[in-house]
């Protein structure tokens, strides 16, 4: 039997409810609707983690991503991958990330691609980097420092110099291109397109990553038009980017440009599900959409306020963060609508087993194939995990924090906050928190010695040997400025 | 008074690591220290005690324990 060919695209940021499929109003997404009408549509995706690193060890390697302790981040030297294994069954691989530092060759995402490109500039690669962002002037320091020493002055300061700085930039010429901080879909898609045309009739996997709708938003102007909204100018954009990221101030003021936000998120959106459409219209012309798997889903997903916090920080687990989009259009395999709950831990393992293809005992999920092939899904309990309030895991003293663990099936889920011993039991469509009655207390505790035996084998896999060459792996990077020490052997695909 | 013990390491490897230190460790002896250090640190397993204890607690309270 002729192999199948796969295509994974991912999407950052992308929440389930603004896609049109799971109804969304606004028209953001035609070609993801339309490739729905023809797909194994998920109601109910849920991540193994979130945001974008804690997220990608389950869709990658099928395994949770605290699972060989919390000092790891990313895929672990030689560990069995999507990639690796499709790799070692004959397929020519190849990833296009759009410049996600977490997602490049030093957290092991290269393994098992012959062609890896993560887009990542040296501005961009930079950022992250302990003492990265470009401090204030002396003068600036002081009058900061001085000023905070008392609340109302600290906050007349911070209001004064928004402000000057928004007047400062406002003098600069600048285009949405230029302020685009991530390469945007279109880009990937051309490269991904060259690669492909170079495979001449070789069976492949294709993983793309794109950005678009990450912050800051900077969506193409056509998109911004086509989403029904007003044509923003860069200048307004870099503003309301600027004002949305404020720390000085809270949700009463950021609502004022919710809508705003929302719009150009929307755009960011709708340019994704655009260049997905050329990416089918491709393959259709190479002739290859006809024997290949396509897949699309999303890491996690994005806040506006909904809970009084912005973008995708893991200080908690809400379903804007955790539920996204996941559709699955194979040939011969007829439309369907899953509702029962799916993990991404099982992505993987479904995805090699729908391409014919050996899945690693490694994985930690099991193929769900069979079931989705006769359109149903047997009901499941799954595990979300992060580390509490890690934003910016780059180095590994920032990882050393208690863990934010959420238990969920369709009709409720378990938050467990273990650095405050706080724990929250509600119903995942109502949000009514600590029901009483007899079958919601017993799930309670059902869920809870699902949360102590997940906790237990992280605990058990800490010492492995992956693990161990996990974190040989970070110390080559130690010290956080860029030295890297060849330590270990070399890994690669 | 700190103990000692002596190993064997092959000798191409040590050359090789005495060219690479070049000034990020004094000696050989200095970077092996740092590395075995580093990597047997129990920073994150002291949470996962931790959290396993947790949830322990909660399931006898539950009277599942």
């Amino acid at each position: 039997m002729k192999k199948r060919c796969l295509v994974l695209v991912t999407v950052d940021c992308l929440r389930a409810d603004h896609v049109g499929f799971l109804g969304y109003r606004r028209p953001v997404t035609p070609t993801l609707d339309s490739l729905a009408a023809q797909s194994v549509v998920f109601e109910d995706a849920i991540v193994a983690g979130a945001p974008t690193y804690f997220s990608f060890p389950g869709i990658m390697a099928s395994r949770h991503p605290l699972s060989l302790g919390r000092t790891v981040l990313g895929i672990a030297p030689q560990e069995s991958t999507l990639a690796t294994a499709l790799h070692d069954s004959g397929y020519r691989t190849g990833a296009f990330v759009a410049g996600n530092p977490y997602l490049t060759a030093r957290f092991g995402y290269d393994q098992g691609f012959d062609e890896f490109r993560d887009f990542m500039t040296a501005a961009a690669a930079t950022e992250l980097m302990p003492g990265a962002h470009v401090p204030l002037s002396k003068l600036n320091r002081w009058i900061d420092e001085v000023s905070h020493r008392n609340r109302v002055a600290g906050a007349s300061y911070d209001e004064l110099y928004f402000w000057y700085c928004q007047w400062r930039s406002s003098r600069q010429r600048v285009s949405l291109d230029g302020l685009r901080r991530y390469p945007a879909a279109d880009v990937l898609v051309d490269h991904a397109t060259d690669w492909m045309r170079g495979l001449g009739e070789e069976d492949f996997f294709l993983w793309i990553h794109l950005m678009d709708p990450h912050h800051p938003y900077y969506p193409p102007t056509d998109a911004m038009m086509a989403v029904g909204a007003p044509a923003v100018t860069a200048q307004r954009a870099r503003f309301l980017n600027s004002f949305w990221n404020r720390g000085d101030i809270g949700p009463t003021r950021w609502q004022k440009y919710r809508d705003e936000i929302l719009s150009l998120y929307d755009a960011g959106i709708y340019w994704v599900d655009k260049q997905i459409g050329r990416l089918i219209k491709i393959l259709q012309s190479l002739g290859r959409w006809d024997e290949t798997v396509f897949a699309v889903t999303a890491d996690h997903g994005e806040e506006f306020l909904e809970h009084g916090v912005r973008y995708h920080s893991p200080v908690h687990l809400p379903e804007e963060l955790i539920r996204v989009p996941l559709l699955i259009r194979a040939p011969g395999l007829g439309a369907a609508k899953i509702e029962s709950v799916f993990s991404h831990i099982h992505l993987a393992p479904t995805l090699l087993d729908s391409v014919g293809a050996v899945v690693p005992p490694t994985f930690v999920g099991r193929s769900r194939w069979g079931e989705i092939s006769a359109g149903q899904l047997s009901p499941e309990t799954v595990v979300v995990e992060c580390l509490d309030g890690c934003n910016n895991p780059f180095q590994v003293k920032d990882r050393i924090r208690p863990r934010l663990l959420a238990v969920r099936d369709r009709e409720h889920m378990l938050t467990i906050r273990f650095g405050e011993n706080r724990e929250t039991f509600s119903s995942v469509k109502e949000g009514r928190e600590n029901e009483a009655s007899a079958s919601a207390k017993k799930k309670y505790a059902q869920f809870v010695r699902r949360a102590g035996e997940h906790v237990k084998l992280a605990t058990r896999n800490r010492r492995s040997q992956t693990a161990m060459r996990a974190r040989i792996r970070e110390l080559r990077y130690e010290g956080g400025s860029g030295i890297e020490m060849e330590i270990g052997p070399k890994t690669g695909g | 008074m700190a103990q000692y013990r002596t190993i064997q390491l092959p000798e191409y490897l040590c050359v090789r690591a005495d060219a690479w230190l070049n000034g990020r460790f004094e000696n050989l002896a200095e970077l092996l220290n740092f590395l075995l250090e580093e990597i047997m640190s129990e920073d994150g397993a002291k949470l996962d005690q931790a959290e396993e204890d947790l949830v322990a607690q909660r399931l006898r309270d539950l009277g599942y324990l």
